[in-house]
């Protein structure tokens, strides 16, 4: 048990900590109440461990979600949605064909109004705020990652075709080629002006109405 | 394993089961509804906040790190399954965003102690020496070496293994018990017990 007639230091954390199993723990208890040294050395250590906190905070911490939200925002790319994506789950079917045309016609404005050869990303649009490299990679990212889940639903989606109903595959299929319209444009713009931010937010955000149709569409089937 | 502390409604958000069911506002969170999500992240702030508060020491990286860990819970919500329970799965993943964060500190690091001295642990002028046992033992904690800390606020204080906090850490589970015993020896004299 002891080393040099002293606990050792296992024994001792251990005795603090409840961890000992009841036999050894009762040797252990027998030894403190014969020996001063150990004695105060668990005691100091047994007040700690009284005195560790719960794992909780009092802080007030509201202020950071805007913070979080903000984030979100972007890594989501809704900067030039019309609709929040937090209420778009509760919306009825005919909110799909205005989100659509929405975007087709942030497309149509967008590559008008963009002048078409850019050097700078940073300097290319006034209209984007917050345009940062981190931004851009992420918008880039984004992207990605919403045409991996878009296809990915596609597939599903063909599984669950059949199941439709027909005025509802017809009004998905509408969409569907609205949005990809949408999207051939912003990347045929981007052929033109890889660099721009817009354009690639617009198409991030092209691709996320697209998967948002599908999961709905999903959803009904 | 906590419990929400916060003001509003979002006190009456149920914490998952761990049994695979899922409560219904973490599910419509995870279908994108970022006003579930605020509940989410009202309920459990709390406790994340102490958790980075205590591992990383100061007030301003932690309330950065608390931001880190609710966007990345946000990126990361659709793989929960509820087969923990939430406050468990987001435990995780702040002690791995924080880990990350005290890994690429230049600071710190993940320093573990050497040795429990007086020169480097003596605190009988501490500051805070007169201040509620609370502030102690935060301004203490926050005097250890950044891996100590870790391993003290994930075993003592949030119940790891040591097992587990060689998982996460990447220390061998006997240097996170003797790291343990150090950061426990560092703190009694820290607060003079």
């Amino acid at each position: 048990m002891s080393n040099d007639n002293h606990l050792t230091e296992e024994e001792r954390q251990g005795a603090a900590d409840d961890s000992l199993d009841a036999e050894r723990l009762r040797e252990v208890e027998q030894h403190l109440a014969s020996c001063d040294a150990c004695a105060r050395d668990v005691a100091s250590l047994r007040m700690l461990m009284s005195r560790i906190p719960t794992a909780e905070s009092s802080t007030d911490l509201d202020d950071l979600w805007p913070s979080i939200r903000s984030r979100i925002d972007e890594s989501k790319v809704v900067s030039l949605d019309a609709a929040p994506s937090d209420t778009m789950p509760t919306r009825p079917r005919r909110g799909i064909v205005w989100i659509v045309g929405a975007v087709a016609a942030a497309v149509a404005i967008l590559i008008v109004s963009l002048p078409p050869i850019r050097t700078s990303p940073r300097a290319t649009s006034p209209n984007v705020t917050g345009d940062t490299e981190s931004n851009f990679i992420g918008v880039a990212d984004s992207t990605s990652a919403y045409e991996a889940e878009a296809n990915a639903l596609l597939n599903q989606l063909e599984l669950q075709r059949a199941m439709l109903p027909p005025e509802a595959r017809s009004s998905v299929d509408h969409d569907l080629r609205v949005i990809d319209s949408a999207i051939a444009e912003v990347k045929d713009a981007l052929v033109r002006d890889p660099n721009n931010p817009a354009l690639r937010r617009l198409l991030a955000s092209s691709y996320r109405q697209k998967v948002e149709l599908l999961k709905r569409a999903s959803g009904a089937s | 394993m906590v419990q929400p502390r916060m003001g509003g409604p979002s006190d009456t958000l149920p914490a998952s089961d761990g049994d695979g069911s899922i409560d219904a506002t973490v599910r419509r969170a995870q279908q994108g509804d970022v006003n579930a999500f605020e509940a989410v992240y009202r309920a459990h702030a709390p406790a994340i906040h102490a958790l980075c508060r205590r591992m990383v020491g100061t007030e301003r990286d932690a309330r950065d790190l608390v931001q880190d860990v609710f966007v990345r819970a946000w990126e990361k919500l659709e793989s929960f399954r509820g087969q923990s329970s939430l406050a468990t799965w987001l435990h995780r993943l702040a002690v791995n965003v924080v880990l990350n964060h005290l890994r690429t500190s230049k600071r710190d690091g993940l320093r573990l102690i050497d040795d429990v001295d007086d020169a480097t642990f003596g605190s009988r002028s501490s500051p805070a020496a007169s201040v509620e046992t609370a502030i102690d033992m935060d301004w203490a904690l926050a005097q250890l070496p950044a891996g100590a800390r870790s391993v003290f606020v994930l075993h003592d204080i949030q119940g790891y293994s040591h097992d587990e906090i060689a998982q996460m850490t990447g220390i061998a589970a006997g240097t996170a018990r003797a790291q343990l015993w150090r950061a426990r020896r560092a703190l009694t004299r820290l607060l003079d017990l």
